[in-house]
């Protein structure tokens, strides 16, 4: 399962002390993970952590297993979260993984429960901060999750390295205050290539091979008050005070002095390369980082210790914090200490930097290049900062204008061949041709299913949350004048879609269409598995159909079609949009990830064709003298492998359309041109390749005759 | 693959190296970028390693697709003083340009000229094309090329050893290093490897198994065509040469004759120059197009012709395996009827014409055309080709061609760059049943919209330039899409308004304003 396959990576997680892991960040967490003695592991898959999970579904058998590791691929991260309860009575050690923010949200009920009763084992949330570019979610940062429920949060330097050490530091720091710690790491940061120094692994003491006998119960950790009372007091009088005595001895945080004492830069740990580099390119550091400007690098954003920041801020002139996401808590708190300690120390941040936006070098190395030419530093004069500056800056203009018009955008889509592209096409024919009962409120969904909302399509008119698309049409139905459809993937049916869905708009009577996406995997994410791909990740069977939930929670119309059946698809969409039956009609499209279906059926192709058996491969072509280049079939389609190319006749000057090389032969392109009834261009191909010799005889005697009718 | 590729590479030779690169659902079409830091000097520690690149401080841009060099370029990441790009030329469209009616595709050659001007070094060559002709992969011509340029301090062989220690597809892969390190090494120091077509023609024409209609390769003709043709200025005669050769595939030399006739009042002889010439010219080509209008029996025909299922054949690298083709036809009522007599079916199309006034009802059919029975049902259809002249379909057709040469007509008396305008909305006349019909009918309002404006301009005593630019403007709406095409009825009527209160030069700002 997965995107792709770890073997490479399962042997490396199994490493000693001494041998050099090489691979991606992700990999060295995961690696630290075991180092650290985990009971349990589990989360919910999604871009940038999926790795975490996918090596570990992989490595279940031979290596946690016989370790007595737990690990499960959870089926929300709520319940993720609140796999971390077993550490509040018992002193086991575990993690738990998600995409954040959305992650966080999802999870936050049994995270506040889990910070406010406290643990006893080590308990580490790895969140992949989906932020910035290259994110597949809203725009909104972690941060203050953890302020609110008071769970320290590190954000380490990047190197393989230092997330192995900080992985270890966070089991530590959960251990000494009691709370669950965060451990966040950025998107690229989880894809950076790099090697690590392992440690042996360590079997955990609490494991399946060495069982809890007796339960442990205490009141002081039940959620109820008054205990919660004295829980939330604890937080702040206890926890967070233990908290800043382990960030201090430890040295979770790293001060670097330098000789321009008059002026300091305060950074988040993840951001220390990018102002490393930014001075570096500016020519006040070394390629090694090394500068006369001193540094506090924050590899633990909560909680903040004072009289390290006092200590730092002392006898300084001015300071910079460079600090992604709104509010600025760490410059904030920066102020105030100094106020409170009544330095005279101006503190910049959010002034010289964008208030929005992930900091790539572009917005940071411009925001250095302000403060150190508004607080020069001794060694290197504010003008030679301007010229290294204006050497990285100075052609940009220029290059730009020679370019003859912007450059278009290039949305996420739907791959090759995916079946989710011709129920959109259905629904975009639909509208168009059927304004009345088509062109209505389409509540879309997350996962690839989003991707309708995009030219071709821009099918669906609101994106809530995963598995909320159905929940998010409950106050838009009753008020429409016609039904409205709500369109869900597999994926956010069993995540969310089911109860916040389904069974609450049952249970509400509401009067609408829901179309479930069932491409078999969370496709989005990496083709995981959900409770009706057949398997679980760790290739367990089952048996939990999409169908036999729906009549569980009380759904009657429930129908399957076939989602590359389009004249089909058609059908039923307008069947459940004027049927009298009235509640909520379900519609079920199903078709198999292509993606996942290619990386099978493809080897096995390669291995008949090398016997020498008997294959049959489709692909789709248009025939270039009958398409005269309208280009309607693009705008119902998208597919990647159907595109344009010019003319083989010269006087026809708009590019006609053409199925390239990477085609799976779906058959989407035919059943558009038919359902749409666009053209006869477009035709089917089938090589039937090492055929057998009936197939070659038919072959030849149907070739003669067509030889001798057919025009030249 | 290519960044790993590299990385280890650079590990190999001893070089302190790192890579990032931004997967997950970017990666589903959407653009992603892989980042690779080399620290040149061997054996050393490791520096800190940025995640992320420096606009500005970026030493080799590899592009495996030619718009994404525009796009870094906009970003700032090119700079003439430091970054040499390696680009493939060929392109993967981006929707928005597959979806405009008309040709949205970015210009090529311009962003070639964007390039050049932009980095510090240009190699160009379409990889993926290389690739497929020499059954390799895209990626490892690129690496070729980057080795090939010496722009890292990487040895060659280092890149060997890490498509070896890969372990995926090593000879294929090898293959096409080396044939990405010859291909930068024959073009020397800079610009656009040789051997490569333009860029403009190169990314989208695969080789067309079919032939081009000859361009007037006049000796196959008679002499009289000949003579006519000859007659005709140079710019003028390539265009009509093809339209003749189409025309006669089409139909026959009488039907050729026809379209010469046809066309002969609006091109002028030879030696001529200015617009008169281009009108002769823009007339020539949708007139060609026009009468050579796609019924269900040359649908026919192209489906059924020798050439045509060798085509697919090597379209589809069948080699010594069999194929099975199937068309999807779904002729809607007019196209049925169409092929058949004018006077046998007039007054039944009159009735549908009125009964069906959108979405006619059609006959949904899949034919497998290598199949005997198959075939024949297709191939028997192109027998109606005698029938052509006299049927409902070929009436409807040349009476609206005679209504578009009478608007051109009417419009070169005005003035001949107005007429050249108005000859261009030939170009939307395009597309298979409602969707011709669609183009047809805005095809037509176009014409009465702008003749329109070009008699009240008249009247007014004023140039004929709102009458011009709103032809122009709306031609282009529709080649943009549905949205652009809603549009045009309102702004005709904008613009006619203001025509008629005498406001010429409030009608011409929007239509300029683009």
């Amino acid at each position: 399962m997965g995107e792709r396959s770890f073997a490479e990576d399962v042997k490396q997680l199994s490493y000693g002390a001494g041998d050099i892991l090489r691979g991606e960040g992700i990999l060295a967490i995961t690696k630290a993970l075991l180092q650290s003695g985990v009971s349990y592991v589990g989360g919910y898959p999604g871009a940038p952590i999926s790795h975490l999970l996918d090596v570990l579904a992989d490595a279940n058998e031979s290596l946690l297993e016989p370790m007595g590791i737990y690990f499960e691929m959870s089926g929300s991260e709520a319940a993720a979260a609140a796999l971390l309860g077993a550490s509040i009575n018992y002193p086991m050690r575990g993690a738990v993984t998600w995409k954040s923010v959305v992650g966080t949200n999802v999870a936050s009920d049994a995270l506040s429960h889990v910070a406010s009763a406290g643990v006893l084992g080590g308990s580490l949330i790895v969140i992949g901060e989906d932020y910035g570019e290259g994110a597949s979610i809203l725009q909104e940062r972690t941060h203050a999750a953890a302020l609110k429920s008071s769970v320290p949060l590190l954000d380490p330097r990047n190197s393989l390295q230092s997330f192995a050490r900080f992985v270890e530091e966070g089991f530590g720091l959960s251990e000494a205050c009691n709370q669950p710690v965060m451990f966040s790491i950025r998107i690229r940061a989880c894809h950076m290539r790099g090697t690590l120094t392992c440690k042996d692994n360590v079997p955990p003491r609490i494991s399946m091979r060495a069982r809890l006998r007796d339960p442990s119960f205490s009141l002081e950790r039940i959620n109820l008050p008054p205990f919660t009372y004295a829980m939330e007091a604890r937080k702040f009088t206890e926890r967070l005070p233990a908290a800043q005595r382990y960030i201090v001895e430890h040295r979770l945080n790293e001060h670097w002095p330098g000789p321009e004492s008059h002026i300091g830069i305060v950074m988040q740990g993840g951001l220390w390369n990018t102002v490393a580099r930014g001075l570096h390119v500016l020519g006040i550091a070394d390629v090694y980082g090394r500068t006369p400007v001193p540094l506090l690098v924050l590899n633990a954003l909560h909680p903040l210790v004072p009289e390290e920041l006092i200590g730092f801020l002392r006898g300084k002139q001015h300071v910079f914090v460079v600090e992604e996401g709104m509010p600025n808590f760490i410059e904030r708190e920066l102020k105030a200490f100094a106020h409170d300690a009544r330095l005279d120390v101006e503190i910049h941040g959010k002034d010289l930097l964008s208030p929005h936006g992930e900091y790539v070098p572009a917005l940071v190395v411009g925001g250095l290049r302000k403060f150190l030419t508004l607080a020069p530093p001794t060694a290197v004069s504010a003008s030679t900062i301007e010229d290294h500056f204006a050497a990285l800056t100075g052609h940009a203009e220029r290059a730009r204008a020679a370019l003859p018009q912007p450059i278009d955008k290039r949305p996420p889509s739907f791959c090759t061949g995916c079946p989710e592209r011709p129920l959109f096409s259905a629904m975009k024919i639909l509208r168009t041709q059927e304004p009345a009962l088509g062109d209505t409120h389409v509540a879309a969904d997350i996962g690839c299913t989003t991707f309708s909302t995009q030219a071709p399509f821009n099918v669906g008119n609101s994106v809530l949350g995963y598995g909320m698309g159905l929940a998010s049409a409950g106050a838009v139905a009753p008020h429409f004048g016609k039904r409205v459809i709500s369109v869900m993937g597999d994926g956010g049916f069993w995540h969310n879609g089911l109860t916040n869905g389904v069974a609450s708009a049952v249970y509400n009577k509401q009067d609408s269409v829901l179309v479930i996406v069932d491409n078999k995997y969370a496709a989005a994410t990496g083709q995981h598995h959900n409770p009706s791909t057949g398997t679980n990740a760790r290739n367990e069977p089952t048996g939990m159909t999409i169908p036999q939930a729906l009549r569980g929670v009380g759904v009657k119309w429930i129908k399957t079609i076939d989602s590359y059946d389009i004249g089909h698809s058609l059908r039923t969409l307008r069947e459940a949009l004027t049927t009298r039956v009235p509640g909520l009609k379900v519609i079920i499209a199903e078709g198999e990830c292509m993606l996942e279906r290619q990386r099978r059926i493809r080897p096995l192709v390669r291995q008949q064709l090398a016997a020498g058996r008997t294959v049959e491969q489709p692909r789709f072509g248009v025939d270039p003298d009958v398409c005269t280049g309208d280009h309607s079939c693009m705008r119902l389609n998208g597919c990647p492998s159907l595109t344009l190319r010019d003319s083989p006749d010269p006087l026809r000057e708009d590019p006609i359309a053409h199925v390239d090389a990477s085609c799976v032969g779906c058959g989407v392109c035919g059943e558009v041109a038919h359902a749409a009834v666009l053209c006869p261009s477009f035709y089917e191909v089938k090589t039937i390749s090492n055929p057998g010799w009936w197939t070659r005889l038919v072959s030849r005697v149907r070739a003669a005759v067509i030889a001798r009718l057919a025009h030249a | 693959m290519l960044s790993e590729w590299l990385v280890d590479a650079a590990l190999l030779d001893g070089f302190p190296v790192h890579g990032t690169s931004i997967p997950g659902v970017a990666q589903r079409t959407g653009s992603t970028t892989y980042y690779v830091e080399l620290y040149t000097e061997r054996g050393a520690a490791e520096p800190v390693f940025s995640l992320y690149p420096v606009p500005g401080a970026l030493d080799v841009l590899v592009a495996p697709e030619f718009l994404e060099v525009g796009r870094m370029i906009e970003l700032g990441f090119v700079s003439p003083a430091r970054t040499t790009v390696i680009a493939s030329t060929h392109r993967l469209l981006s929707i928005h340009e597959k979806i405009a009616t008309g040709r949205a595709i970015y210009p090529q050659e311009g962003l070639q000229r964007a390039a050049e001007t932009a980095a510090r070094r240009l190699v160009t060559f379409d990889a993926l094309a290389q690739a497929r002709e020499h059954g390799t992969e895209a990626n490892a011509l690129l690496l070729g090329a980057v080795a090939g340029a010496g722009v890292l301090p990487v040895s060659e062989d280092a890149f060997r050893k890490a498509i070896e220690r890969k372990n995926v597809a090593v000879a294929s892969n090898l293959a096409g290093f080396e044939l990405g390190m010859r291909l930068v090494r024959d073009a020397g120091a800079a610009g656009r490897v040789s051997g490569e077509p333009a860029a403009g023609a190169s990314s989208l024409n695969e080789a067309f198994a079919l032939e081009a209609p000859a361009a007037g390769s006049p000796d196959t003709l008679p002499a009289d065509i000949r003579a006519v043709v000859e007659a005709m200025p140079a710019e003028v005669r390539e265009i009509v040469g093809r339209g003749v050769h189409r025309l006669v595939d089409y139909q026959d030399l009488r039907y050729a004759r026809e379209y010469l006739e046809r066309l002969g009042p609006f091109v002028p002889a030879a030696g001529a120059a200015g617009a008169r010439v281009e009108l002769g010219g823009v007339v020539g080509r949708y007139l060609a197009l026009w009468m050579s209008y796609e019924d269900a029996v040359r649908v026919a025909d192209l489906k059924t012709r020798a050439s045509r299922f060798a085509r697919i054949r090597e379209s589809a690298r069948a080699g010594k395996a069999e194929i099975v083709v199937t068309d999807y036809l779904k002729p809607d009522l007019d196209e049925i009827w169409g092929v058949l007599p004018d006077r046998l079916v007039r007054p039944f199309a009159r009735w549908a014409e009125r009964r069906w006034p959108h979405g006619r009802p059609t006959l949904g059919q899949t034919v497998r055309t290598t199949t005997v029975s198959g075939f024949l049902r297709v191939w028997l259809l192109a027998w109606l080709k005698p029938l052509r002249r006299i049927s409902y379909r070929a009436r409807e057709e040349h009476a609206r061609i005679a209504r578009w040469l009478e608007a051109v007509r009417t419009a070169a008396a005005l003035d001949v760059g107005l007429a050249v305008e108005v000859a261009r909305a030939g170009q939307l006349v395009k597309g298979y049943g409602d969707v011709r019909r669609r183009m047809l009918a805005v095809h037509e309002q176009i014409l009465a919209a702008v003749l329109s404006a070009a008699q009240l301009e008249r009247r007014g005593g004023a140039s004929l330039a709102v009458s011009t630019a709103l032809a122009a403007r709306l031609r282009q709406l529709v080649l943009a899409g549905p949205d652009g095409e809603a549009r045009v009825g309102e702004i005709a009527a904008a613009t006619l308004a203001r025509l008629q209160a005498g406001d010429a030069r409030g009608a011409l700002e929007p239509l300029s304003a683009r």
